[in-house]
């Protein structure tokens, strides 16, 4: 089971079907302080998130989720990344995130992180 | 060819040089002239001095003249008593301690009576000095001898001669034999000059008398060069020697009345002194005025130099690349005033290059917040794209994600549209298609089409208008409205509500889009419709949003000669933006028979 944290709605939507169509069960959420309610009412196995969100924000995320529950793998997307920004994603993996992609990533390439996470 | 640069000091050096050489040839000409005036003045004082000796000489002569006279007046003398006569005489001789003798004689030369032999005894006749005798004789008038050694006493001195005259002939000469050293008492009365030499001639140009050497000299002929002189003129002023060959300047004249002469022998060096005194004090005065201009040359060349070398050096570094402030003391106006402006000409390319530099950081910042927002268009893009190769034909998700796509194609259309609409208006590239349209109206649209688009699904949208009309280009003035409405939401919370009004207010159209987002910063204020700006540094770049579209109003709204503010209570306080446009009159076919409401329309979209 998948919690998506994201707050384009397209962008939330999108994925939320690619990751159906490959089987797996997806909650959503538009911001941090959705996603820890979904996950307090039932823990899921992995946490997709993008890290600049209005009202709580991926990082106050991740922060809650590790100390909450640590068993769930947290995935970041993020579209930083830029020239002034490159190390967004090295600083998501520094503080916790299991793995971090660059948008826009292929679907491909996040089923296959999500594959390689499943059986660690 | 280019002219060889030398240093202000050689330039000044050279200046005061070209002043001081005509002071220096006037000096020298002055102080020639001035020596001139100062040796002639000298001369003229001498040459008084030597006519007044000389006529002293003349008086002391004459005085013993008229002395050999009234004896000569003697009854003893008329009476051929010369018994008689020689006790006069005799006593006349004793208040006469320079006259050696006194002595009585036929005109034919024959000595009746002399006081040097004494009574009785036979005389010889007269010799010696027959010219003065003959003179006398001839012209029945007094004469002055010549100087003439005595054939008995071994020493020189001279007669004074004069005729007695009975009946128109001469029957005695009555003569004085008289010692020089009385004339050199004489002069030496008028206290010379050590130095000088006073000398008194007889009418053959011997010497009589003189102040230096009286005795060795005495009888002997008168130098050379005074000789010549005499030959000359009876007087004048001529530069000779002495007999010892001692150079000198000498005036003198030779009486009239008499034919003896008065000379001085002034030594060259003291006359020379005067005038050498002349040429150094101007020497001196010019070498003086020469120094103190040279070092005040220097001081004014070292005033003058060391400012501009340090504005030199200030520019050199700023060359290099470091901001240095440039010396602004100087005591030269024109200097001070070369600094103040170089100064201000270095604030403004500081200034200027800051300037870049922030144009630059922005440019930096606008790439990086393009970048962001392309890729999130692109993730949803790219994932529908998967979705839709992945999913079975007529599964639901098919349909949602034809739904992205469209969306999200058309965000990026108008993100690009922006963009290049931007570029166009800051090229002057961006003509208006004007014609009367309502905005009220096209407000009510916009705000409809994004219902109907799903992009207005996080707020609730109050929209109150009024139809009010204005000159504009439909496709601007939907833009404008667009990207008031699209900032709006972007900084709004689900929870928030924005109110969208249109009204007419005395000559202007306003639109007015209010939030209760975010809000904006006081000190960001004046920023937000600045290209490439994005709220406050510190909030993370996804939420500051493009800044493209806020710019792009402003362009929008001034070519269409309206106005845009923003207006914000502060951070979490939502923001205002309104829009003042010229308003029109509705044109007549189009103006409503009855006054239109205002149209109330409310939507709430969970």
């Amino acid at each position: 089971m998948i919690i998506l944290c994201e707050d384009d709605a397209d962008q939330r939507l999108a994925l939320r079907l690619a990751l159906e169509l490959a089987g797996y069960s997806v909650r959503e959420a538009a911001n941090g302080h959705e996603a820890l309610s979904l996950q307090r009412e039932q823990p899921a196995s992995f946490l997709i998130t993008d890290l600049y969100m209005p009202e709580a924000d991926g990082f106050e995320l991740m922060n809650e989720l590790q100390k909450e529950f640590p068993a769930t793998k947290i995935i970041v997307i993020s579209a930083g990344g830029s020239k002034r920004s490159s190390n967004v994603l090295a600083s998501a993996r520094l503080i916790g995130a299991d793995a971090a992609l660059q948008k826009p990533f292929k679907v491909t390439e996040l089923l296959e992180t999500l594959e390689a996470l499943k059986n660690r | 060819m280019t002219p060889r640069s030398v240093h202000l000091r050689t330039h000044l050096l050279l200046l005061l040089l070209a002043a001081l050489l005509p002071v220096a040839v006037f000096a020298a000409v002055t102080g020639h002239l001035l020596a001139q005036e100062q040796r002639e003045t000298f001369r003229k004082g001498a040459e008084e001095r030597t006519l007044a000796l000389l006529t002293a000489v003349d008086a002391d002569l004459e005085g013993v003249i008229e002395t050999i006279q009234v004896l000569g007046q003697a009854e003893s003398l008329a009476s051929g008593d010369l018994a008689m006569f020689r006790l006069t005489a005799l006593r006349v001789l004793r208040l006469h301690p320079e006259w050696s003798t006194i002595n009585v004689a036929r005109p034919n030369g024959e000595r009746l009576m002399d006081l040097l032999v004494p009574e009785g005894r036979l005389l010889p006749p007269i010799q010696r000095e027959e010219t003065s005798f003959e003179r006398a004789v001839a012209t029945q008038k007094p004469v002055i001898g010549d100087l003439a050694l005595g054939p008995t006493s071994k020493r020189w001195d001279y007669a004074v001669r004069v005729p007695i005259v009975r009946d128109g002939a001469v029957q005695y000469v009555l003569s004085a034999v008289i010692e020089p050293m009385a004339i050199n008492h004489l002069i030496e009365e008028q206290n010379l000059p050590r130095e000088w030499v006073g000398v008194v001639l007889d009418t053959s140009d011997r010497i009589v008398a003189r102040t230096v050497d009286p005795e060795g000299s005495r009888g002997k002929p008168a130098s050379q060069s005074l000789r010549e002189a005499l030959a000359r003129s009876p007087s004048g002023w001529f530069r000779g020697s002495t007999i010892e060959g001692s150079p000198v300047y000498t005036p003198y004249r030779r009486s009239k009345s008499t034919g003896w002469v008065f000379a001085m022998g002034i030594p060259s060096g003291a006359v020379d002194a005067t005038a050498r005194g002349a040429y150094g004090a101007l020497g001196a005065g010019l070498l003086g005025a020469l120094a103190l201009a040279s070092v005040l040359a220097l001081i004014i060349g070292r005033r003058i130099a060391e400012p501009i070398a340090s504005l030199a050096s200030a520019t050199m570094a700023v060359q290099g690349g470091a901001w240095v402030a440039v010396p602004q003391t100087s005591t030269v106006a024109e200097i001070a005033r070369f600094a103040r402006t170089l100064q201000q000409c270095l604030d403004a390319l500081r200034a200027r290059e800051e300037e870049l530099r922030n144009a630059d950081r922005h440019k930096d910042e606008f790439l990086a917040i393009l970048s962001h927002e392309l890729r999130s268009p692109l993730t949803a893009l790219t994932t529908a794209a998967h979705v839709l190769r992945t999913a079975r034909q007529g599964d639901s998700s098919t349909a949602e994600a034809q739904g992205i796509i469209e969306r999200q194609t058309r965000h990026m259309v108008r993100v690009t549209e922006d963009l290049l609409d931007l570029t166009r208006v800051r090229l002057g590239k961006l003509t208006l298609k004007r014609e009367p349209m309502n905005l009220g109206e096209l407000v009510s649209e916009v705000t409809r089409l994004r219902r109907e688009g799903g992009l207005a699904a996080r707020a609730t949208v109050n929209v109150e208008v009024s139809p009010v009309w204005i000159e504009g280009d439909r496709a601007r003035m939907e833009q404008v409205v667009s990207n008031l409405l699209d900032n709006a939401l972007k900084f709004t919370a689900a929870s928030g509500l924005i109110e969208v009004s249109v009204r007419r207010d005395g000559p202007s159209a306003v639109l007015r889009v209010a939030d209760n987002g975010q809000g904006i910063p006081q000190e960001s204020l004046a920023a937000v419709f600045q290209l490439f700006v994005q709220g406050e540094p510190g909030v993370a770049l996804p939420q500051r949003g493009l800044g493209l579209g806020l710019a792009l109003v402003q362009r929008l709204t001034e070519l269409h000669g309206g106005k845009v503010s923003a207006a914000s209570a502060g951070v979490g306080q939502g923001s205002t933006f309104t829009v003042s446009l010229p308003a029109i009159e509705p044109p007549p076919e189009l103006r409503p028979s009855t006054p239109d409401l205002p149209r109330q329309d409310r939507e709430s979209v969970p």
